[in-house]
């Protein structure tokens, strides 16, 4: 075994700061000065999430004993474990707001869907390295990853969890780039998501955007066919999404969606989380409200303010400065894991860490973007910042196996 | 690993490294904008949504009478009001249980409250029981778009009204709101009275609090920011000249009566009572707005809204005596030696009647025996001289026919008479000088109102100053600062000491020896007075009485008109008297004219001969004189149904 000095203790220092602002801010929801007219298991979770942090910080430490190599071992099996376990959520699992995705174990409540995003990771890196070949590059084996991530995105939108659906689907395309794909597929496979979310802004954005990536794509792949079926696919996306905005879509649920451009237009409904959360971002200034004053936090204007709405609270209390420093923890993760990726020598290794970092990455855009009002509303934690104990120990265990992949990289790659 | 490969490796990096700084930047933008650029905008919107702000009504100034006696308080109310857009529609049987009123009734108040505004809030229901009220609290949660409130209303809790004096408050006009920047929309403001002409003073300063909310509308308590609060200021109080005690004896010999009254200081104009009767009952109007009882006043023909005491206009009859004597004796058309005899009626192309015993009379015993002919003389000659303006202008002075500017809304000017109105009601020379000859005792074209004789009867006890009359002596504020009004007083400069004392001494002889004798004449306090009956074409004639008292150094002046009260000796004269005597000795020790006075009628046929029998004595009775038929002109047609059969 390593010295323990050769930790990445940056990254273990991004971890405890994260989780401390996280500590703080869930303090700051839940225990504040009228938190009483909150209820009680509410306002226990800030001494859950102490504990969470506590229990993490122990396997984070643990798992630097276990041999790097387990990790790829371990990967089918305990990615089918995990698809079992969401089996048997959809049939037996707990009602939480809406969402059948917690399984009782005990006197704990796991939400399943965590635990895949870790499973799915370690098993669609282990596939996608194992190939003799760079891999992506060979389409039936991206079409083989894909079942990889069809499967826990299906068994979501059974137990009605649409949010963490999306984490995997934007995940794909990462894992997939970093093994090969070329970049011109890469960029047709995301092009709907962007075409689509800029055809909800506005019609023109859409179709200016579907014609650019059409020509980005003949520019990176010289393949007249691939652009032309590109704007096509993309104009098709632009039409879809009007007509299901306009046409299939009741009025209420085209206007959850297109709130986040314009929210006073249902300022009591659907814009009212998106005016809440970026009057309270946009109140705390430059300086912030100071800890437990902000009044949006305080009063329970804003929804679900421990958990996807968490980072308007440190917008209100702590102002720019609390929530720019925020952001920067955020940058530093994903740089330092991408670098770390980068870095080593093995594939499992880079493809797993880059693939971290990626989710974390759309974790921290998707959140902050929600609270922000860049992007329609889409109920998704902030990596340790949120309450919530099975998200926080698996994006615990995510850094701690991208510690110990890292400090045993030299003996990783003799073996390669 | 091939070169190929790390190369790809490399590219891919810079690629994902520059996806995740581009979306980091993205992000840290939108922070700039909405934390930086925006801030402005977003901090009032978080200080309006989680502290709401709350106007605390000040609470209204007191109404004091002279002694420091309240009264005008206040009392609190307990009202609730909805914000329609807010109110879910599903409760209102939670909320009909809890107001314990009919579903029906408050189905009709919220669809009014509707069609005020749906976004603003309306009262539902005032003056709730204390016990509603706590109800509908305990419950608010329940009840998204509901409020409850305390409010203040007018209490009077002496047994004293002054209605048209103190006025009511109502609900401040859209044009009212509009016009002025204190005045919130739902506030109530004096609509009359001195609640109106002080206004500004009672009304004080609301006060800006706030309150914390959270998302479903619990208040959480106060929100203390002492940048943004503002304490509201208390009203200012209002000490009045009002004697609180004579009030409450004005208004009960009033009760029932039809008529008004003024009692003041002459030699302030401090007014000491004043009372319009009948009079509307201002605590029913002090808080919701009681429509029937609203109808009812208007249209009740005696009109119980409007000031009779400063509004009405009436000959002074015989009243207006002495001021003719006083004007005489400037013009030089007499002295106060002058000896005019009286052949029992005054001849001027037809016969004006007057009933005091024939004889010679000089100023002093016209006014004491009320003979006409002595004033029917001066009128002729001032008629027939052509000194009718001037006549006017020197009524005037006395406060008669003009506006005497009393702190009070709607004070009518009165009418006396000169070219251009006689011009006007009968057309350019058509008018002589028997269309001015009843003038000369008050009667015809002439009309004042009780207080225009309150006041003149001041200048004649007071040597020869017209006062300004006003209820208001000072105006406390909050800190104790205590500000007078300054009412005008100024000497009538063309009165002599001389001609005052002659006119004096004939008033005091009405009382002594003439028709106030039976009524007027207190054992202790030398009074001076002058009885009156002004003509009525349309019904029985009105009785007046003004007097003053102490006789050498007068405390008091009142004016009374009981209007269809018949002659002014038996219907005024008691209740000026009884004044008196509560003003100057703090008691009625004259048990029996009070009885009299509080069964007085004289509303009809049958009861008109019953109080002329209570005359005690016989030769006060008045014989009418029939006018000589020959005379007529279709103008004296109409002047001889009001012509005097005057004698007191």
């Amino acid at each position: 075994m390593n010295s323990f000095r050769e930790i990445d203790w940056p990254l273990l220092l991004i971890w405890g700061a994260l989780s401390s602002f996280g500590l703080v801010a869930i303090y700051s929801a839940t225990q504040g000065p009228v938190s009483h007219f909150l209820p009680d298991y509410i306002q226990q979770n800030f001494f859950r999430q102490t504990i969470w942090v506590a229990v993490s910080l122990i396997i984070i430490a643990l798992i630097q004993f276990i041999p790097p190599r387990t990790f790829q071992g371990l990967a089918y099996p305990f990615y089918l474990l995990t698809v079992l376990m969401m089996i048997i959520t959809v049939f037996f699992g707990v009602e939480v707001s809406g969402s059948q995705s917690w399984l009782r174990i005990g006197a704990l409540n796991l939400q399943t869907a965590e635990i895949m995003k870790l499973a799915t990771i370690l098993a669609a890196a282990n596939y996608l390295t194992s190939q003799r070949n760079v891999s992506a590059q060979n389409f039936r084996t991206a079409f083989t990853t894909l079942l990889f991530f069809i499967v826990p995105v299906g068994l979501l939108l059974m137990q009605n969890e649409a949010g963490i659906a999306v984490i995997f689907l934007a995940l794909l395309p990462f894992m997939l780039f970093w093994a090969g794909l070329p970049h011109a597929i890469t960029l047709f496979m995301i092009s709907p998501a962007i075409i689509a979310y800029l055809s909800i802004i506005s019609l023109a954005w859409g179709i200016t955007a579907s014609l650019l990536i059409g020509l980005t794509i003949f520019l990176l792949q010289k393949r007249s066919i691939l652009a032309i079926a590109s704007v096509v696919i993309g104009l098709l996306c632009v039409a879809g999404t009007e007509i299901l905005l306009h046409q299939v879509l009741q009025p209420h649920q085209a206007s959850r969606i297109e709130a986040f451009v314009n929210p006073d237009l249902d300022p009591r409904g659907s814009g009212w989380n998106i005016i809440q959360a970026t009057t309270a971002i946009g109140s705390g200034g430059i300086s912030g409200k100071g800890f437990l004053e902000g009044t949006q936090t305080q009063l329970r204007f804003l929804p679900e303010q421990w958990t996807d709405f968490i980072f308007c609270v440190i917008g209100e209390e702590f102002g720019f400065i609390g929530a720019s420093l925020i952001l920067l923890f955020f940058l530093f993760l994903f740089l330092r894991l991408l670098h770390l990726g980068y870095q080593h020598q093995h594939p499992f290794a880079q493809l797993f860490m880059v693939a971290v970092a990626s989710v974390f990455f759309i974790h921290f855009v998707i959140n902050i973007g929600s609270s922000t009002a860049v992007m329609p509303v889409i109920g998704l934690p902030l990596p340790f910042i949120s309450y919530g104990g099975s998200a926080f120990l698996t994006n615990s265990i995510l850094i701690g196996i991208c510690l110990n992949l890292d400090l045993y990289k030299r003996s990783l790659s003799i073996y390669h | 690993m091939s070169i190929n490969r790390k190369q790809q490796i490399r590219i891919s990096f810079r690629v994902l490294q520059t996806v995740m700084v581009l979306g980091w930047l993205i992000l840290l933008g939108r922070l700039v904008q909405l934390q930086i650029i925006d801030y402005d905008k977003y901090a009032p919107i978080s200080q309006q949504n989680s502290v709401r702000q709350e106007y605390i009504n000040p609470s209204r100034g007191l109404i004091y009478d002279r002694n420091g006696t309240i009264m005008v308080e206040n009392e609190p109310i307990y009202s609730i009001s909805i914000t329609p857009a807010s109110f879910d529609m599903s409760r209102i049987g939670l909320l009909a249980r809890l107001l314990q009123v009919d579903r029906q009734q408050l189905v009709e108040r919220i669809h009014q409250a509707q069609e005020y505004s749906w976004h603003r809030s309306s009262r539902l229901f005032t003056e709730v029981s204390f016990q509603v009220f706590s109800n509908i609290q305990e419950n608010l949660w329940r009840l998204p778009g509901i409020h409850h409130q305390i409010e203040s209303k007018r209490h009077y809790p002496l047994p004293l009204r002054a209605s048209h004096t103190f006025g009511y408050l109502r609900e401040a006009t859209m044009e009212e709101y509009e016009q002025s920047e204190s005045i919130r929309l739902g506030d109530r403001i004096g609509k009359s009275g001195i609640e109106m002409i002080y206004e500004e003073y009672l009304r004080g300063e609301p006060g800006i609090g706030y309150s914390r909310v959270n998302a479903l509308g619990q208040t959480l308590g106060q929100f203390v920011d002492h940048d943004l609060t503002v304490s509201p200021v208390q009203g200012s109080d209002i000490i009045t000249n009002m004697d609180a005690d004579l009030q409450i004896l004005a208004e009960q010999i009033m009760n029932g009566k039809k008529g008004s009254l003024v009692a003041m200081d002459p030699g302030t104009g401090e007014i000491l009572s004043i009372v319009s009767s009948p009079q509307f009952d201002v605590e029913r109007l002090a808080g919701r707005l009681d429509l029937s009882y609203w109808v009812e006043l208007n249209q009740n023909r005696d009109d119980p809204l409007y000031n009779r005491a400063i509004s009405s206009r009436q000959p002074p009859g015989s009243t207006f005596k002495p001021f003719m004597g006083l004007i005489g004796l400037h013009l030089g058309l007499i002295t106060p030696e002058t000896e005019i005899y009286n052949p029992g009626a005054y001849y001027r192309g037809r016969a004006y009647g007057d009933l005091a015993d024939p004889g010679n009379y000089n100023l002093e015993r016209a006014l004491t025996r009320s003979s006409n002919t002595y004033f029917f003389h001066m009128m002729d000659r001032i008629a027939s001289s052509g000194l009718l303006n001037e006549w006017s202008r020197l009524a005037k002075d006395f406060g008669m026919g003009e506006r005497n500017y009393i702190d009070l809304p709607f004070e009518s000017a009165g009418i006396m008479p000169d070219s251009t109105y006689m011009n006007n009601t009968f057309g350019e020379n058509q008018w002589g000088v028997g269309d001015l000859m009843s003038l000369g005792v008050g009667q015809g074209m002439v009309s004042v109102s009780p207080l225009q004789m309150a006041v003149a009867t001041s200048a004649i006890a007071n040597g020869g100053y017209r006062v300004q009359p006003h209820i208001v002596r000072a105006i406390r504020d909050i800190d104790g600062n205590v500000s007078y009004t300054e009412p005008n007083r100024t000497r009538i400069d063309w009165l002599q000491e001389v001609d005052l004392e002659t006119v004096q001494k004939g008033m005091r002889g009405v009382v002594t020896d003439g028709s106030g004798r039976w009524y007027a004449n207190l054992q202790d306090i030398e009074v001076a007075g002058k009885t009156g009956t002004a003509q009525n074409p349309h019904g029985e004639n009105h009785g007046w009485f003004i007097a003053y008292a102490p006789y050498d150094d007068p405390r008091i002046a009142v004016a009374v008109l009981i209007e269809n009260g018949g002659f002014g000796s038996i219907s005024a004269a008691p209740v000026a008297s009884l004044l008196i005597e509560q003003h100057l000795t703090g008691t009625i020790s004259r048990t029996h004219v009070l009885n009299y006075v509080l069964d007085f009628t004289y509303d009809d046929e049958e009861e008109e001969v019953e109080s002329v029998d209570t005359v005690p004595e016989e030769n006060s009775v008045s014989i009418p004189v029939v006018p000589e038929p020959e005379q007529l002109t279709p103008d004296d047609e109409m002047l001889n149904e009001t012509d005097p059969n005057e004698n007191f």
